[in-house]
């Protein structure tokens, strides 16, 4: 199975679990990433349902606009909105509150995408910081009871990693679908992990 | 003017005497057992390990000063032997020098800070680690060969049917009839050679994130060769034959795919700022 084979297979079989989407998915992180983001769209979207649902005062504001606009008339309020407005559209009943909720529902999606960009703008930052920076501080007290030669092995093989991570994370931002950037990111990481497992396992001065 | 000359060779010799008074040479013996496991832990000086015929591990060490002294231990078919620094002890009077023969079947760990790493002629799992350690590893068959070095360079000779993995922050790694099942290196900044013809079935997979990486292939190696960079060249000198279809885009001069003989082996070639050559190896 390939990429396209697998983005065919979801249509199918959405949960990605078939043997050979998993197998697939075992060797490819764009298709990883893809499956991730439909999962998250899937879950936003139960949540619409059930929070975002327009309430009574959203249909009465409804009602007032349409009164206003002449497109409804004047009736007993024993009768409900909704049954009076069917007598006279019949089966199109459906359609404004439908593209009321359509509307809802694309603008909460709007404003979630937008505050997690905004949010997304103020984490990258900071998330960096603390793979590259943060951490580094205890690394560096780990290895601070070495010899001032060794020392400066370890601050410039730090400083090597550091450099891709963030050289990678920054192809990576410009480019979230490149599945080279992404791998370079993860194998940086590995090298920065070697480092720190290095620096604790060594007893050596 | 022969007065002068005796003087002189008298001198030298005292000379020479007085540092090898200093240095210490102790020999150790162990039995083992099948498939033993040694370890030794030299922060600077040089580690040599050879085979030995029999089950008997032998340890020759040369201890430079008083400052440093020999710790051993076995447990079953366990060999550990420890250079144990001692109070006043720095890179130049702790280093000593360890020439280990071992049987041929013996799993070898060495670890290091900054000694010279060297290992020969084995069947049983090598791991070798040192931060600015040269290591240097050759005819090693039917065992795994594991590697880590944060600038020391790494040298690998006839490694054949097992797993190597070499990790190193910026020591250059080079790689001379390596074949095996899987043969992976990842580096940082440092630069990959590779000299061979890939086996014939075997993962390779060479990486560096700001090293270059150049692979020198005979006319008789049979590999589908996959190279990719971000930002760095790549370029292809063998003239593979190109494959047809690949699921990622194939950008000229950021990446090539092909295949050469019978594309029995996998290799990809993967940078993301470094440059990425695959030539013909010049056959002496």
């Amino acid at each position: 199975m390939n990429c396209n084979d697998l983005i065919k297979s979801l249509a199918e079989n959405e949960d990605g679990i078939s043997l050979p989407q998993q197998v697939h998915l075992r060797s490819c992180t764009a298709c990883v990433a893809l499956v991730s983001d439909l999962h998250k769209i899937r879950s936003i979207a139960a949540d619409l349902r059930s929070i975002d649902e327009p309430s009574p005062r959203v249909w009465n504001s409804l009602e007032i606009a349409l009164r206003q606009e002449g497109l409804i008339r004047s009736q007993s309020s024993s009768k409900p909105f909704v049954t009076s407005f069917g007598a006279r559209w019949g089966w199109a009943r459906w359609l404004v509150p439908a593209a009321a909720a359509i509307l809802v529902a694309v603008g909460s999606i709007e404003y979630r995408q937008s505050a997690s960009r905004h949010l997304g703008e103020y984490a990258k930052p900071a998330k960096l910081s603390v793979v590259a920076d943060l951490d580094d501080a205890d690394f560096l007290q780990e290895v601070s009871d070495r010899t001032p030669a060794v020392q400066a092995q370890y601050n410039d093989s730090l400083r090597s990693v550091n450099d891709a991570i963030r050289d990678a994370q920054a192809a990576l931002d410009a480019d979230p679908s490149d599945p080279d950037a992404r791998r370079a990111l993860m194998e940086a990481f590995q090298q920065k992990q070697m480092l720190f497992n290095m620096a604790e396992d060594r007893p050596l001065p | 003017m022969i007065r002068n000359n005796a003087v002189k060779l008298v001198a030298a010799g005292v000379l020479v005497a007085g540092t090898m008074a200093a240095d210490t040479h102790k020999e150790l013996r162990f039995n083992v057992g099948p498939k033993a496991g040694i370890s030794v832990l030299n922060p600077y000086g040089s580690i040599t390990v050879k085979p030995a015929s029999g089950n008997i591990v032998i340890v020759n060490a040369v201890l430079h000063s008083d400052k440093v002294e020999i710790d051993n231990t076995q447990s079953a078919n366990r060999v550990d032997i420890q250079s144990h620094l001692l109070p006043g002890a720095d890179a130049d009077n702790a280093r000593v020098d360890y020439e280990v023969f071992v049987p041929p079947d013996a799993s070898l760990t060495l670890q290091s800070t900054n000694a010279t790493l060297h290992a020969e002629g084995l069947r049983g799992d090598v791991t070798l680690e040192g931060v600015g350690s040269s290591v240097d590893v050759r005819d090693v068959s039917d065992a795994h060969v594991h590697v880590k070095t944060m600038n020391g360079p790494i040298t690998l000779t006839n490694i054949r049917n097992g797993h190597v993995e070499v990790d190193s922050v910026s020591g250059e790694v080079n790689l001379t009839s390596v074949t095996g099942p899987l043969v992976q290196v990842i580096s940082t900044s440092g630069r990959i050679n590779y000299s061979g013809d890939f086996g014939s079935g075997g993962e390779y997979r060479l990486t560096s994130h700001s090293g270059d990486i150049e692979a020198a292939v005979p006319d008789t190696a049979s590999a589908d060769v996959v190279a990719r960079s971000v930002k760095g060249e790549v370029h292809d000198d063998v003239h593979l034959q190109p494959r047809t279809h690949t699921w990622f885009p194939i950008k000229q001069g950021s990446a090539f795919a092909g295949t050469v003989g019978k594309a029995a082996s996998s290799v990809v070639l993967r940078t993301f700022s470094g440059k990425i050559l695959l030539k013909k190896r010049s056959e002496k």
